[in-house]
């Protein structure tokens, strides 16, 4: 009887998260339709299942490019956030003093800033730096990182400060009493226990750096720079968009990143686990 | 000495950060305030005359600000509500001890892993078909009917597709919330005899309060801020219906090319919805239960 | 414990490498930033808002490098963002050389990024009345020649029968009652009030001066005759189809080759796009009878402008490749073969013609056209302020035509001051 209960479940679940994924349905179907099988019925299957406006799409995004700057972009950008951000947000949660407080509420103040209102004059900023120091922040995919980390940093470390809060300090006095400095205790015995608050800031990270269009298409100019969002503009017309195409390289944009929550949701949990066993 | 050497390894942890930070995000943000009290076109080469505070009240007049003002604390109120309530359930259920739980909650979180301005464009195709047929079909056409047209509805079709769009990702931040309640809280409560509304209630709440905390600040701050769905589903209409906040800066600076008096709006309205939101994280920061 | 050792390991890992990269990498980028202002020969960009031409014209920034050696990059941009961004390189000193500038109120704002082009030699070939002019100094080369006004499917439509106000209504009366949409707008802001906005202005005796004196309140819209009939035209346009606010350009156009719909209103440039639907009737453009109009409304959509801001070496490499682009053999067959453009320049020819383009290019001809005005109106009064207004006329049925002149009366009034 208690089967048969649970089985029902399961169904239900997955039956909810199918109407949940409906409108992706939507993207995944047209990608194989021309203008007019996409006019004729939106819902409807495509008359044949090609691979053509992959292929297509792939082409004049030049795709293996784009998608390896995409890659190095958001690597590099998430490793140093995460690296950065942990530490700084370990400071600020452990050190109850006022000017931890202040940086702390700067930071998260920040986050309701929109990015329209700063963009022109951190771009003018940018490159005034280029141009005064020779530092090639502009039109580099290493001057994109930078941006980045400066970007997300808030995010990231309101959200390790959060955990922080919620993790015993008594590990960490231990580990000081044995005579290790901070670099030691925060690397050997805080950063570890931090895994599943680190699965989560790397995931966010990734979907907001991968998906980016905004910042990339501000600082980068030379077309082999371009990230994969910022190649699939040559779909979108001035009054209409070629909807395969885009769905395509939508389709394409996406498949990595869920591959890489795919695995990096398992951390989450495990990470958590383990953490309560010690 | 001691001190000394504390504050040494403060600076080695947080500057690096912080430096970045104050650069890419602070510097433009004052350069930005700057700017707010100045008559300009946002030209480089056209004069840029200081009016003092004219730009600030002149916006206490501007009525399709106050408008777009309202709608969006509207918006983000109803979003914050939804949001966090479907997120919560998603967490639970995916938490729970189902076999599929694991692929649902995949599943659940995909929308997020989509950009914003081509979501809105499907969920077009979807208030216009999808909606527009279930109503034919089931003959509740005064609820399925293409709600982006619709003065009243537009704004709660944005909430839709909001919470579509952000559920899933609220619901990691619960998750992880859950699974750090240790398993032995909850077995003792039920040996005590606690139901399961109980337990949820007495128990999950309370330990749940730092990830109400990060989930209420994130869908307040992406809802304030919310513009590529905005612009892609309904572009602010209809009739400005839909103008939202960020919109609203944006066609200022861009659309009419005052970008000083953009800038002037872009101000008020942050430390208006600072002080919400800080207040928000400060009040649920003191219900945390220091564990 | 185990796994979470590795994990850090992993980590550790991965962010030495990455460091490594990231310096790497910078010493790389650089190089590739350099390219494009090399010392060997004085690069360009480009920068512009068809993003349709862009593959187009990316091949001919290649054929142009290979034939002179001189780079040419061109960014790239969504149709959207176009203004923002440029906007954001002009002022951070990193504009393109070449940019494109839509229309005249753009220009005036612009106006000390902008070169003057009056003396170079291709602008003597700019058909009549298609340069864009600021005071006296030419500051723009038009893309194409586009028009719009009423394309219709010649099984359904007979032009005689939409000549003036009482037939126009009448035939769509008749679709109306046959269950068919007997014109079409769509919900996009210049498809569903921008263009068709434009009648009763240009059909004003000097409608630049007819908009000035509107601007200073001189003249309202609505005590203005042609405003008045623009009003009835589009409350009989609401009253007897279906509402545009449920049509995308893309379902407006479809809907036209599917037959469903007996006339939209459409440019030139739509004829792609009906390609693509497999239309399998004749169709044909017919003007807009407001007030008897019998002429189609033929103006320009962009202009190539170069960035006066540059150093000199920039902005003569930049005017050669213009002159390239509509001297050279090669130049003239990416505009007129791959860009498909009806070209703007007396000395090119114009290819073979769709049905739209070739009526837009036989009206061009014979100068029997009406202008685009809504190239001189506010900046951005169209998304801004005309289409709220045109929406709130759609959604609400018992709104008058006359109060719709009088919102856009109040609109413009916004957008001037």
């Amino acid at each position: 009887m208690k089967a048969i209960g649970n089985w029902s479940k399961e169904i239900l679940l997955i039956l909810m998260a199918l109407v949940f994924l409906s409108p992706i349905y939507i993207i995944f179907i047209n990608s194989f339709k021309n203008r007019l099988e996409l006019y004729d019925n939106t819902l409807a299957f495509p008359e044949e299942f090609s691979l053509q406006y992959y292929s297509a799409a792939m082409q004049r995004m030049d795709f293996l490019n784009a998608f390896l700057n995409s890659i190095y972009v958001t690597v590099v950008s998430v490793v140093f956030i995460v690296i950065l951000s942990s530490m700084t947000a370990w400071m600020l949660a452990r050190s109850g003093n006022w000017v931890s407080t202040v940086i702390f509420m700067t930071l998260i103040a920040t986050m309701l800033i929109p990015f329209q209102t700063i963009m022109m004059p951190l771009m003018q900023m940018v490159t005034g730096i280029t141009r005064t120091t020779g530092i090639p922040l502009y039109n580099t995919l290493s001057g994109l990182i930078f941006m980045n980390i400066g970007f997300h940093a808030a995010l990231s470390v309101f959200l390790y400060h959060g955990f922080i809060k919620s993790i015993p300090i008594s590990l960490e006095e231990a580990a000081t009493i044995d005579g290790a400095t901070k670099f030691g205790v925060f690397w050997r015995v805080v950063f570890p226990i931090l895994t599943p608050i680190t699965a989560t800031v790397m995931i966010l990270n990734v979907i907001l750096i991968w998906n980016d269009f905004l910042l990339p298409s501000l600082t980068l100019i030379d077309k082999d720079l371009r990230t994969i969002p910022l190649s699939v503009f040559y779909f979108f017309g001035e009054f209409t968009i070629e909807w395969n195409l885009a769905m395509a390289g939508l389709t394409l944009t996406i498949i990595p990143v869920v591959i890489f929550y795919i695995i990096a949701q398992k951390y989450i949990i495990k990470g958590i686990g383990e953490g309560a066993v010690k | 000495m001691a001190n000394r050497k504390k504050i040494g390894w403060y600076l080695i942890f947080t500057v690096p950060l912080l430096l970045i930070f104050t650069l890419i995000v602070l510097v433009p943000f004052v350069i930005g305030i700057y700017y707010a009290f100045f008559q300009w076109d946002g030209i480089g080469a056209n004069p840029m005359v200081f009016n003092g505070l004219d730009n600030f009240v002149r916006l206490m007049e501007d009525e399709r600000f106050l408008r777009s003002t309202w709608l969006t604390v509207l918006f983000t109120v109803l979003s914050v509500i939804t949001v966090n309530a479907v997120g919560l359930a998603f967490a639970l259920l995916v938490t729970s001890k189902l076999k599929l739980a694991n692929l649902a909650r995949t599943m659940l979180f995909m929308p997020y892993l989509i950009g914003g301005l081509i979501l809105g464009y499907i969920w077009q195709f979807v208030f216009l078909d999808v909606f527009t047929l279930i109503g034919d079909v089931t003959g509740l056409e005064s609820i399925f009917f293409n709600w982006l047209n619709n003065e009243d509805f537009a704004l709660f079709a944005l909430v839709f597709v909001f919470t579509w769009q952000m559920a899933g990702y609220v619901m990691i931040v619960y998750i992880a919330g859950i699974q750090g309640i240790p398993g032995e809280v909850i077995e003792a409560a039920r040996i005590d005899g606690a139901s399961g509304w109980q337990r949820f209630l007495r128990i999950t709440v309370p330990l749940l309060m730092p990830a109400f905390t990060i989930s209420l600040f994130l869908t307040l701050s992406y809802g304030f801020k919310i513009y590529d769905v905005n612009l892609s589903l309904t572009g602010g209409g209809p009739a400005n219906a839909t103008e939202l906040f960020a919109m609203n800066i944006y066609n200022e600076i861009f659309g009419y090319g005052n970008y000083g008096y953009g800038q002037a709006k872009a101000i008020v309205f942050f430390v208006i919805i600072a002080a919400i939101t800080l207040t928000q994280v400060y009040i649920t920061k003191k219900k945390e239960v220091e564990m | 414990m185990a796994f979470n050792k590795k994990f850090v390991t992993g980590m550790t890992f991965a962010a030495t490498i990455s460091l490594l990269a990231a310096c790497g990498g910078g010493g790389g980028d650089e190089g590739g930033s350099e390219g494009g202002s090399g010392e060997q020969s004085q690069g360009i960009s480009i920068f512009q808002t068809k993003v349709e031409i862009s593959e187009q014209l990316e091949a001919a920034a290649e054929a142009y490098t290979e034939e002179t050696g001189v780079p040419v990059e061109v960014i790239g941009t969504t149709g959207d963002d176009y203004a923002q961004q440029l906007q954001i390189r002009l002022n951070n000193g990193t504009g393109p050389s070449i940019m494109s500038v839509q229309n005249a109120e753009v220009a005036e704002r612009l106006e000390s990024y902008l070169y003057d082009l009056s003396g170079e030699d291709f602008v003597s070939n700019i058909a009549p009345d298609m340069e864009l002019m600021l005071d006296d100094k030419l500051v723009g080369v038009p893309y194409s020649v586009e028009g719009f006004g009423i394309v219709y499917n010649t099984e359904m439509v007979d032009p005689a029968d939409i000549q003036d106000y009482d037939s126009f209504v009448s035939t769509l009366e008749d679709f109306n009652a046959e269950g068919i949409n007997g014109f079409g707008l769509s919900s996009e802001a210049y498809f569903l009030i921008g263009h068709i906005s434009n009648y009763p202005f240009s059909l004003q005796e000097d409608p630049v001066e007819f908009m000035e004196q509107l601007s200073n309140g001189e003249v309202t819209l609505t005590e203005t005759e042609e405003f008045q009939r623009f009003g009835e035209f589009m409350e009989a346009i609401r009253d007897n189809t279906p509402t545009p606010l449920n049509t995308t350009y893309d379902t407006q156009v479809g809907d036209f080759a599917a037959g469903q719909t007996a006339m939209i209103h459409q440019g030139n440039w739509a004829a792609g796009m009906l390609d693509e639907f497999e239309v399998d009737f004749e169709y044909g453009m017919a003007p807009f009878p407001l007030e008897g109009n019998d002429k189609l409304a033929v103006g320009v959509g962009s202009n190539w402008a170069v960035n006066a801001e540059k150093d000199q070496a920039e902005i003569d490499a930049a005017i050669e490749f213009l002159d390239w682009l509509h001297n050279s053999e090669t130049g003239q067959r990416f505009i007129v073969e791959e860009f498909g453009f009806i070209p703007a320049m007396t000395n090119i020819e114009a290819g073979d013609l769709d049905p739209l383009s070739q009526a837009v290019l036989e009206a061009s001809n014979s100068g029997e056209t009406i202008p685009w005005s809504h190239n001189y109106y506010p900046a951005n009064v169209v998304p801004n302020d005309f289409t709220p207004v045109a929406e709130s006329f759609f959604v609400n049925e018992d709104m008058t035509g006359e109060e719709l002149v009088e919102n856009l009366q109040a609109a413009w009034e916004n957008a001037a001051q």
